[in-house]
């Protein structure tokens, strides 16, 4: 095997270019190579060296987020814990402290799990990513990235640089909520991230709602916004939790039944619509909101 | 007796394995040594129908490829129905075909894709039930002729079984004023120890010497001497740090493979497992279990009578849970005052891993059943469940479910400080409820040895063959020692885990290590102690029975300045009659019932010696959309006798809460339709994490037991993992208004429980 360690941007695309396949904190692909899921590639590019991926920057209209930044900071970065809570909110649940500290905001993302806790309040805050290869760039919606459990719309030569998230509007708040069975060291049975924009009343504006674990990828509500625009909290949160069980087609497998999962992202959504609607209204509710608020009992 | 001045514990064995200087199986290295990787048959029933491994014998770098054609034709085991290797039938998964060792883990396996087998499917047996039917096929055929304890009843697949029978429990139960039945299904789980277990053999001439993570080092050697054919005295097993094992690591499992590898590529071999196949392989899993239970109750709250029955699930093999039945039928009875019960328990043979010993085996299953089912009776009658064990549970003098009458315990007094602490009765949030059970473990007095030897500078070595397996009972040893000779227990080094030095001892099985060896060590100590005094009295001119032992001196009565040093008095010795003691002790007797009417069958035992109780007050919270409960405080309280080492029993408390919200929340163990573990690995099988951890509190109902452990004591290492799961039931059941009636109570589980009628 071979690896490269990295330290600028230019290595790592001629790497990629040449067929290596990038590696930043490992905590999916060791581990599945562990588990035997597939084998370590044969040629790997260290990213963890290379400056520009570690920066998170707040430019006019945007937050540029370097794929590099792990979990651990996303969860304490004041400018994400303020103004992108839902994200902040889903790094603190993610695996173990260790995991936290080299696992990356880009891994997570490019990883492609269905079950990722990044993606929901990635996807209803509007982020892109921006996938560089030699001698191109472009910016890539996540809906569209998403292809399939563990697939992307990636070409093995680009790597995910930046997440970029628009700034979110006033008035507005976000919240990634999960269905946990302990506290740590745990992946989504269902999850649920949202982000509203909410009247000086509190009325709901407008809003976005994106579901984990009951899908072959991350997935958006469809219909959200409309369906809760100009309802009170309490209104939308049931409509929003009654549409969350109508579009989840979720699984049966070791974690929960199908009809289990059917019922609890119902109750997911309407809890991070909940959270998130507060947010926006001011409240502070600290991060994450499953400690905080007691989703899954888990105050 | 006070053991230490202060209440400082420092473990021998902790700085090493804090810091990383410790070393464990798999730390080893040996010259030349090889790589041993076992195939597992991976499938679930099966007859062979061609091994053939010539091929694989060529593979470059493969030194050995054995079979169990290449071994000594023997059964051995509780029922005597286990062999090294496959003996042409495939009855669980992890059977191990054949053992390749290897130069590198890459040459091994390829020998192992070299290796032709084949095998035709047999029906698989996945559930005790249908094992039990009348048309189901044996998973031993020809069981009848292998050997057993003349004591194991054999009928079809049934493994082993016990009964307890006292007084007329169908007259009890129909003239009772409530009869209520009730049925509890629990998932079997796993010990899940920290480190995968390794082992080690190298050869010198004709004996062996076996490094190995196991518990138990006497019976691994012993089953090595059985399987092999080899005297005692030419097979050494050492064990290192142990990295856990939580009865996982008991029995006898891959000594004598490794050995064998050893012996045949005339090298040394290593095997280190994987965490897959630390589950799927092992002769060890806590079994999975059915338990139904009828209850008469009189008007005025008492019982009248109790029926149980108990099934439980055995797997391929017999390994060590021959005497499953008598723990499940005990506790699928409890420590109540009933004069009339009669309790059947089954282990039945299926295709799954062989159940073993895991951490109070049966126990947290058949208590959570029993106390779930308690609760039950409580709520028919209109009773205060605590009320209502206080009327019926056991109590000095009182008689037990066997006849046993019992000595000084006090189960009282746990069931009154445990719900004194807990939140029980306060007003509490909507979605939060404390519930409370009992439960109770006995004592196994046993064999077991230590020497001392006291050196010329006065520092001593405990040279014990008990085991470390991370309870800190072998730790404690220095303290009983110090205790007896005036010494610090830091004056002591421990010598231990290994067979060809210490005295034999059962090993860290059956919480008996301080029971059994700290009275050997206290008797060793004690031969020495007498040697002082008989010196000192030389020295001081005075008679021996004045002389006093204490702060690293010895000294007359009365008169602690104008001693002399045990150090001094070391010296002396080094150049005559050395300061040596050796002690073992005749083991405790186990009581018979007096008077008894009862009549246990089989593998039981009338008589508890020792019994050991507990009460847990356990409050929770339920999410009722997700059905998710979480644990927010545990209150325990425990008769273990006499408390020898406070820190070190407290950490059992808090360890064995910890495995038992595990058990009763999350860690199952889940089979496919083929029989095989779906979740074998840690992604799947929901351990508890730190970040779950509740505040635990702990009461010592230090009652003094004659007779027992040294200083009064009992034992502590299993007691706490037997009545947690019933409280979280309990608690849940309050909240849900049912008992969730399988084990764990999953967060799915709760919430369907909640869209039942009744709810």
């Amino acid at each position: 095997m071979t690896l490269t360690i990295a330290t600028s941007l230019d290595e790592v695309l001629t790497a990629l270019a040449e067929g290596a396949r990038p590696i930043a904190g490992g905590t999916d692909l060791v581990v599945g190579a562990r588990q035997g899921k597939s084998p370590l590639p044969d040629s790997l590019v260290a990213i963890d060296r290379v400056a520009a991926l570690s920066q998170i920057e707040s430019a006019d209209g945007h937050i540029r987020i370097g794929a590099g930044v792990p979990h651990r900071r996303l969860m304490s970065d004041t400018l994400i814990v303020e103004r992108y809570t839902g994200l902040a909110d889903a790094a603190a649940l993610i695996g173990s402290p260790s995991t936290r500290n080299v696992g990356t905001i880009g891994g997570n993302v490019m990883n492609g799990s269905p079950a990722m806790d990044t993606g929901a309040p990635l996807l209803t805050l509007g982020a892109m990513v921006e996938l560089r290869s030699v001698g191109n760039t472009r910016q890539v919606a996540l809906s569209d990235l998403w292809t399939g459990p563990g697939r992307t719309s990636a070409n093995p030569d680009e790597l995910c640089v930046y997440i970029v998230i628009p700034q979110p509007p006033a008035l507005s708040g976000s919240a990634y909520v999960r269905l946990e069975y302990r506290r740590a060291m745990e992946i989504a049975v269902v999850g649920a991230g949202a982000s509203v924009v909410v009247a000086e009343d509190g009325t709901i504006v407008s809003g976005r709602v994106a579901m984990t674990s009951v899908a072959p990828t991350i997935v958006e509500l469809a219909g959200a916004s409309d369906a809760m625009a100009g309802l009170s909290l309490v209104e939308a949160a049931a409509v929003i939790g009654a549409m969350a069980s109508d579009q989840a087609v979720p699984i049966s497998d070791l974690r929960g039944s199908d009809r289990y999962r059917r019922h609890t992202i119902g109750v997911m959504a309407a809890r991070a619509l909940d959270a998130a609607a507060r947010r926006a209204g001011g409240e502070q509710i600290g991060v994450p909101v499953n400690r905080s608020l007691g989703i899954g009992a888990a105050r | 007796m006070v053991i230490a001045e202060s209440p400082r514990f420092m473990r021998a064995d902790g700085p090493d394995k804090v810091t990383g200087s410790g070393r464990y199986t798999a730390d080893l290295t040996l010259t030349g040594m090889l790589t041993a990787k076992f195939l597992y048959a991976g499938v679930s029933h099966a007859r062979i129908t061609k091994l053939d491994v010539t091929a694989a014998r060529h593979v470059p770098g493969v030194f050995a490829v054995l079979t169990q054609a290449d071994v000594p034709d023997i059964r051995y085991g509780s029922v005597a129905d286990r062999t090294l290797f496959s003996d042409g039938v495939i009855r669980f998964e992890g059977e191990v075909v054949a053992a390749v060792a290897a130069i590198d883990t890459k040459s091994a396996q390829a020998a192992l894709d070299a290796i032709v087998f084949e095998y035709e499917e047999l029906p698989v047996i996945n559930d005790v039930e249908a094992a039990l039917e009348p048309d189901t096929p044996l998973v031993h055929e020809n069981w009848a002729t292998y050997d057993a304890d003349d004591d194991v009843s054999r009928q079809a697949n049934v493994a082993s079984f016990t009964s307890i029978t006292r007084g007329d429990v169908d007259a009890a139960l129909a003239g009772a004023d409530r009869v209520i039945s009730s049925r509890y299904v629990a998932d079997a789980s796993h010990a899940v120890p920290i480190e995968p277990r390794g082992v080690v053999a190298q050869w010198e001439g004709d004996r062996v010497t076996i490094w190995s993570s196991t518990q138990v080092p006497f019976q691994a050697r012993d089953g090595v001497c059985e399987v092999l054919e080899l005297p005692t005295n030419r097979v050494r097993i050492i064990v290192p740090h142990l990295g856990g094992g939580f009865g996982g690591k008991c029995g006898f499992h891959y000594e004598a493979h490794i050995a064998a590898l050893a012996r045949a590529s005339r090298r040394p071999v290593r095997l280190v497992f994987s965490r897959e196949e630390e589950f799927l392989a092992p002769d060890r899993r806590r079994e999975g279990m059915i338990i139904e239970v009828t209850s008469g109750l009189n008007a005025d709250g008492t019982i009248a009578g109790r029926r149980s029955r108990v099934l439980l699930d055995n797997g391929a093999y017999s390994s060590d849970a021959a005497f499953f039945p008598h723990m499940a039928a005990m506790h699928a009875l409890g420590p109540y005052k009933i004069d009339h019960v009669h309790a059947e328990a089954s282990s039945v043979y299926t295709n799954h891993q062989p159940s073993g010993s895991v951490r109070a085996p049966t126990a947290p299953q058949a208590c959570w059943a029993l106390e779930s089912h308690t609760d039950e009776l409580a709520k028919a009658i209109g009773m205060d469940p605590v009320a209502f064990r206080q009327l019926n549970a056991v109590d000095t003098g009182a008689t037990g479910v066997t006849g046993q009458v019992y000595d000084e315990i006090g189960l009282q007094e746990c069931i009154r400080e445990a719900v004194a602490a807990s939140a029980y009765g306060d007003e509490l949030a909507d979605d939060e409820a404390v519930g409370v059970a009992i439960g109770w473990w006995p004592t196994f007095p046993g064999a077991s040895g230590a020497y001392i030897k006291v050196d010329s500078d006065g520092k001593g070595v405990i040279i014990t063959g008990a085991q470390e397996c991370g309870t800190g009972a072998v730790m404690t040893l220095p303290y009983l020692a110090a205790a007896e000779l005036g010494m610090a227990p830091e004056d002591f080094e421990l010598v231990y885990q290994d067979t060809s030095v210490g005295p034999y001892d059962v090993g860290a099985t059956g919480s008996q290590t301080l029971l059994n060896n700290g009275r050997a060590t206290v008797e060793a100590a004690r031969q020495i102690a007498v040697q002082l005094k008989q010196l000192a009295a030389e020295k001081l001119e005075a008679s021996p029975d004045d002389i006093v032992l204490n702060g690293g001196k010895a000294f007359v009565a009365g008169s602690p300045d104008s001693g002399v040093t045990i150090a001094e008095l070391a010296a002396i010795a080094a150049d005559g009659e050395m300061l040596l003691g050796r002690g073992s002790g005749a083991p405790p007797e186990t009581p018979e019932a007096p008077n008894t009417v009862s009549c246990v069958g089989d593998q039981g035992m009338n008589g508890w010696a020792g019994p050991q109780f507990s009460c847990h007050a356990v409050r929770i919270r339920l999410d009722r959309d997700t059905g998710v409960v979480r644990v927010l405080e545990v209150n325990t309280a425990h008769d273990s006798g006499v408390i020898i080492n406070q820190i070190g029993a407290s950490g059992q408390v808090e360890g064995g809460v910890l495995m038992g919200i595990g058990q009763a929340l999350t860690e199952r163990t889940v089979y496919g339709a083929d029989a095989k573990q779906m979740n074998a690995g840690l992604l799947e099988y929901k351990l508890q994490t730190m970040a779950d951890a509740p505040p635990i509190s702990i009461h010592f109902a230090e009652v003094y037991t004659p007779d027992m452990g040294p200083n009064g004591s009992k034992p502590i290492a299993e007691a706490p993992n037997v009545a947690t799961a019933a409280a979280i039931s309990n608690a849940i059941a309050k909240l849900v208004g049912k008992p969730v009636r399988l084990l764990p109570m999953t967060a799915e589980r709760v919430w369907e429980t909640l869209q039942e009628d009744g709810a």
